[in-house]
């Protein structure tokens, strides 16, 4: 019969609680500056500037169509044959970004097209600049038709970054790792991991849900 | 890996209470004079000491040493492939003669078994770019230092290494030798029969720096087997003397024999 033995996990339950505040600061970097590659990607995309349209269209087809696992092996093992070379946790954000960066800029720009031209007109008969028509009229309605599409592959962006340790950046899985390396208790680590994960991905969601409510409920309903 | 190494100790403890249990035969060097073969035991699956060549043969470093001491004995060296946990027992239960079955020379193991001189030997080193100063674990500090999460190297970097050494774990040593030969990291723990194979694909770019730990092998016979022993004592000193057993250890690790495995008694 299996003894279960938590000892090992709730005595060194600081170093788990540390990783997972690794595992929040990264995904957090990562969703920031992931959003920002989103945003670029879907203007690139929707713009008519044909070499940029094609350039983003390839990148978005081969990192959405290639393994994670496989990008970030290339980032950390490949990239220092070309002379780029970054710490385990740099080359951890740098996949994550682009990663998630691919899979936002195709949200985003489904959301920009969702945007009718009639309301972009209605926008520049209003005297509005291109930057407030870009700003008010396309991009913050097409964030709040894609926002729930957009918040789960965040979601799901950090629970990927849990298989960032293969290059031994430091999270929340490399914790229990390291901590199972040394105490044996894989089922109570893991069960524990488990627990905490669906914890952040609780916490992450609130905090979406929170967003939501300041940034993207109709000005009418406030 | 750890897990497993754990499940195999268990399975040799296991076998070790069964070879207690049977009653040991030792090996007669005049029977195996007579009859003509001696009956060697070896691992097939732990490369490059032990493998099975193309056509399933067994083949590798034991198979060309048990050659070596079948010329020795002026009999056929017939080799029975054996299994980490079975090869004791093999042994005792006189299935075979000898081991030559990359068996670290344990106490335990030998108050089991008679061991001969070292024939082999297994080393934990760290390894790094071959421009890199290194002689002691304190030089370690501010250095990056891949190893395979939990294995032998990291427990023995990790006792060694002091305050600031930036000690990287990987999944496994192929990761970790990626994170070397790709410059992530300048510096490794690893086996000397891992860093054989680096060395093949990387020439001299990374060379030792300083000996973790080691573990010799002996060629084992059943307790009582004097005369024979004898024999494969005469071999191991005759071997290392005439450059026998460095040219085999060329052959399959790239290195003449260590000399912690010359040296050792």
């Amino acid at each position: 019969m299996y003894q279960f033995n938590f000892q090992p996990v709730f005595g060194n339950l600081d170093l788990l609680l540390y990783g997972a505040w690794l595992t929040v600061r990264l995904s957090l970097m990562a969703m920031v500056l992931g959003l920002v590659v989103s945003v670029l990607g879907a203007v690139a995309k929707t713009s008519g500037i044909r070499p940029l349209r094609w350039l983003t269209d390839v990148y978005v087809e081969v990192i959405r169509n290639t393994p994670f696992l496989v990008q970030i092996f290339f980032i950390f093992f490949g990239l220092p044959a070309a002379g780029i070379s970054m710490s385990p946790n740099t080359a951890a954000l740098v996949a994550l970004v682009v990663n998630v960066g691919a899979y936002g800029t195709e949200i985003i720009r489904a959301g920009i097209e969702s945007i009718p031209r009639g309301q972009i007109e209605a926008g520049r008969a209003l005297g509005l600049s291109p930057v407030q028509i870009f700003r008010h009229v396309v991009m913050v309605p097409a964030l709040r038709n894609i926002y729930p599409s957009l918040t789960s592959q965040f979601i799901y962006l950090m629970l990927t970054s849990s298989v960032v340790s293969i290059i031994s950046a430091n999270d929340l899985a490399s914790a229990g790792a390291d901590l199972n390396a040394r105490t044996f208790a894989s089922f109570e680590i893991y069960l524990v991991l488990t627990i905490l994960y669906f914890l952040l991905a609780l916490g992450f969601s609130t905090l979406f849900g929170a967003i939501r409510r300041v940034f993207f409920t109709y000005p009418a309903s406030r | 890996m750890k897990l497993n190494r754990r499940i195999f100790t268990a399975l040799a403890a296991g076998a070790l209470a069964m070879g207690l249990a049977l009653p040991a035969s030792a090996a007669d060097l005049d029977a195996i004079k007579n009859a003509g073969t001696v009956r060697v035991g070896m691992l097939v699956d732990f490369p490059p000491f032990g493998i099975q060549d193309a056509s399933g043969k067994p083949d590798g470093y034991d198979a060309d040493v048990a050659k070596a001491l079948g010329e020795f004995l002026g009999v056929q060296a017939q080799i029975v492939p054996v299994t980490g946990p079975n090869r004791i027992p093999y042994l005792l239960s006189g299935q075979v003669d000898v081991l030559v079955a990359s068996l670290g020379i344990t106490e335990e193991r030998a108050e089991k078994v008679d061991f001969s001189k070292p024939y082999a030997g297994i080393s934990i080193a760290v390894y790094g770019d071959s421009g890199l100063e290194i002689a002691a674990p304190e030089a370690l500090a501010g250095q990056s230092l891949a190893v395979a999460r939990a294995s032998t190297q990291d427990t023995g970097v990790s006792a060694v290494a002091p305050q600031g050494t930036d000690i990287r774990r990987f999944d496994d040593d192929a990761s970790a030798v990626q994170a070397l030969m790709s410059g992530q990291v300048r510096l490794i723990g690893l086996s000397n029969v891992v860093f054989s194979q680096v060395s093949t694909v990387a020439g001299d770019r990374f060379d030792k720096k300083f000996d973790l730990s080691s573990q010799v092998q002996g060629i084992a016979v059943a307790p009582g087997s004097d005369a024979l022993l004898d024999q494969v004592n005469a071999f191991v000193d005759q071997a290392k003397s005439d450059g026998t057993l460095d040219q085999i250890h060329q052959k399959w690790l790239g290195e003449p024999l260590p000399d912690f495995v010359k040296n050792a008694q």
